[in-house]
């Protein structure tokens, strides 16, 4: 409220004691204006929204209870208009009434000018608070509007395919304390996640920040989708107190593969739908909730199934199950699969769910976030392939790939060697890509560069090692038995005690810079068995389409980005080299 | 009271009793009910048999129990839940993390 200078209302019918309240208040630096009967004292208010109302009681045309009712309906929940009966009525029933008609004070006349006075200052005071707590709240509304944007801002703005994936969030207050996050790894899968912090608000969604972090970061060096997990869950139990925690369903989409890997902790079972909007799997949380333990449960898996490419994952919230309408009934499972089934034979799964839910709860007030993704299992933007083979401008004779590998040395090496227990537990693949970043600096061209060795590397691992056969992944139960009898034999490895480590893998990179880009050479060597194929050396830059195909070892996309490809020592070392030019 | 809360005979077993709703509002009650309770080795017992709605702020509160429950080397046995709130606890996955009958 402004200035020092209030104003006030007198109402009443006898113009002297209008006079009289005038002349006190005035003392009291009020300005006044003055009506005679109800009626025009409620035009009055209406005119001049004065900060003070003195009312009559016994009035013509409109008693003051009556002008009372309605000048209190008119100043609304938000602002006070403090009003004070003056009567001459000295008896509980007036006293009763007046509170009723929704007066804030009465003063029985005959009163001293000092009583009258008093009177008045102690009601502006309960005023000056009203105020003070509508600008408080003001002030917090704004700052978590503000907040709001901010967080949209930093942590949804940034997702990746966001066009691609349908997304449903809306908060039951201006904070939703669920969080959706999508992004693409370095070899062109899709990592997304669904998150759901206790409670709503501002203070459920301060976690939001750090997992956002985690997710994009780890996302980008291309840590498996169990480590991600693994870290945001250490991150939370250290920032969430005791009774909050982050229920979160983690997907990993692979559209090379054809295959999702799902992680649910917490939140109701996701979807995987095909396009023909059936129900193909469920996905069941199977761990509490993150934040709660110290380390993920030692039997933790992730859930792999086989996905075509138009079909569709379905992660939900419990926000929109437990929803109600206003007979108390909940939107519950079955509501929610029957809209999401006809939504994905519509092609537009978040309209049909949203409507479904309005349609049951109708206007019935929203309790808890409620939030749903609809990820594709293909069409996001692909990992572009720059064609290696390019001739530069300047070719010089350094540029010629046997040459270079024959004659010079490498500006620098880097070796690693991992034994038996060590393939299960380390992910060498972002400890390599971090090596090379920091010798060399960052830059786009490494981003095939991380593919090849990932897919080299999987291939010993798997082939190799582990002397596991590929071609069980052709069908859809041979598709899970697959990793079934990977886990197995990984956990095999770990249980090997001896002093001789009989298991390894070894990789070997060598940096060449070149006048115009680098060339590097990867080596990976494998205890395994090997297979029985004969060295076969093919070569991007002499012969294109020579058909050669290592069929069973998944190398298609390697020989795509490699400039050549060698397999030796009974295919137990294969040999790679990656040239970019700038 | 929407949280009740008995020793047992014996003295061996400290049961806590709630009503139909356990959510955020039973917060400072179900605080008061064990934070005073100090003796070692104790049953705890959380009867949730006439519980008929369980939000996640009471998961949380289930949590702080436990953790009382450990400081003072005792047992937790979340008993009796309904369908609906057993339910709550599977996608929880609570049974891993203390026993529910």
């Amino acid at each position: 409220m402004p200035s020092s200078q209030k104003l006030a209302l007198v109402v009443d019918d006898s113009k002297m004691q209008c006079k009289l309240l005038s002349v006190l208040l005035q003392e009291e630096n009020y300005q006044v204006v003055v009506a005679n009967d109800g009626a025009s004292g409620v035009q009055m208010y209406i005119e001049h929204q004065p900060d003070l109302v003195l009312m009559d009681i016994n009035m013509p045309i409109m008693d003051g209870f009556e002008a009372t009712r309605r000048i209190k309906k008119l100043s609304g929940a938000g602002n006070l208009a403090p009003l004070i009966f003056i009567t001459s009525m000295d008896n509980e029933k007036a006293f009763i009434e007046s509170v009723e008609a929704g007066g804030d004070s009465i003063l029985v006349r005959p009163f001293s000018p000092k009583v009258f006075k008093a009177k008045i200052k102690a009601i502006q005071r309960i005023s000056d608070l009203v105020e003070q707590v509508k600008g408080l709240q003001q002030e917090q509304q704004n700052d978590a509007e503000l907040a709001e944007k901010m967080m949209t801002g930093v942590i949804e703005a940034r997702n990746f395919a966001l066009d691609q994936i349908g997304v449903i969030k809306k908060a039951a207050t201006i904070f939703s304390g669920d969080i959706q996050l999508s992004a693409l790894c370095p070899n062109g899968d899709l990592n997304v996640l669904l998150g759901d912090f206790t409670g709503h608000g501002l203070r459920s969604s301060i976690g939001a920040i750090p997992v956002t972090e985690t997710f994009r970061a780890m996302t980008k060096k291309g840590f498996s989708l169990l480590e991600i997990v693994a870290q945001i869950n250490r991150q939370m139990h250290t920032l969430l107190p005791g009774d909050l925690f982050f229920a979160a369903c983690f997907a990993c989409i692979s559209e090379h593969e054809k295959s999702a890997y799902i992680f649910n902790a917490g939140l109701p079972d996701g979807y995987h739908f095909d396009d023909k909007a059936k129900i193909k799997n469920q996905f069941v949380s199977t761990h509490p909730p993150l934040g709660i333990l110290p380390q993920l449960l030692s039997d933790v898996q992730l859930e792999v199934v086989q996905v075509k490419h138009s079909d569709r994952i379905v992660f939900i919230t419990d926000g929109i199950v437990e929803a109600r309408n206003q007979a108390g009934e909940l939107f519950g499972f079955t509501r929610f699969e029957s809209a999401a089934t006809e939504g994905v034979a519509q092609k537009d799964l978040v309209n049909c769910v949203l409507r479904s839910l309005d349609e049951f709860c109708q206007h019935c007030e929203q309790e808890d976030d409620i939030s749903l993704v609809d990820i594709p299992c293909s069409g996001w933007k692909p990992v572009e392939f720059k064609n290696k083979v390019m001739i530069p401008e300047s070719f010089s004779e350094e540029d010629n790939v046997f040459g270079a590998v024959r004659n010079a040395l490498p500006a620098w090496s880097y070796h690693l060697h991992l034994t038996d227990k060590l393939l299960k537990t380390v992910n060498p693949i972002p400890l390599v890509m971090n090596q090379i970043n920091d010798l060399e600096g960052a830059g786009e061209h490494w981003q095939c560069l991380y593919t090849i060795l990932t897919e080299l590397f999987i291939n010993s691992l798997d082939h190799g090692v582990l002397g596991l056969d590929s071609s069980l992944k052709n069908s859809a139960e041979g598709f899970s038995q697959y990793f079934k009898e990977r886990t197995k034999r990984l956990d095999q490895l770990t249980k090997n005690v001896v002093d001789t480590p009989i298991n390894f893998i070894r990789i070997t990179l060598k940096y060449f810079p070149l006048s115009h880009g680098g060339k590097m050479v990867i080596n990976i060597k494998d205890s395994g068995k090997g297979f029985d194929i004969l060295a076969v050396i093919k070569d991007n830059s002499i012969a294109v389409n020579d058909g050669i195909k290592l069929s069973g070892r998944g190398v298609e996309l390697v020989n795509q980005l490699c400039d050549t490809l060698e397999y030796q020592e009974q295919g137990t070392l294969v040999t790679a080299s990656y040239i970019w030019h700038d | 009271m929407a949280v009740n809360s008995r020793v047992s005979i014996d003295d061996k077993q400290f049961v806590i009793s709630i009503d139909e709703r356990f959510d955020f509002s039973l917060h400072q009650q179900f605080r008061d009910a064990y934070s005073s309770v100090t003796t070692q080795d104790l049953n705890y017992i959380l009867d949730l048999s006439k519980t008929e709605y369980m939000d996640s702020s009471a998961l949380g509160m289930i949590l702080l129990l436990k953790d009382h429950v450990q400081l003072y080397s005792g047992q937790l046995v979340v008993s009796k839940p309904s369908d609906t709130v057993r339910k709550i606890l599977e996608i929880a996955q609570f049974q891993r993390l203390m026993t529910i009958e």
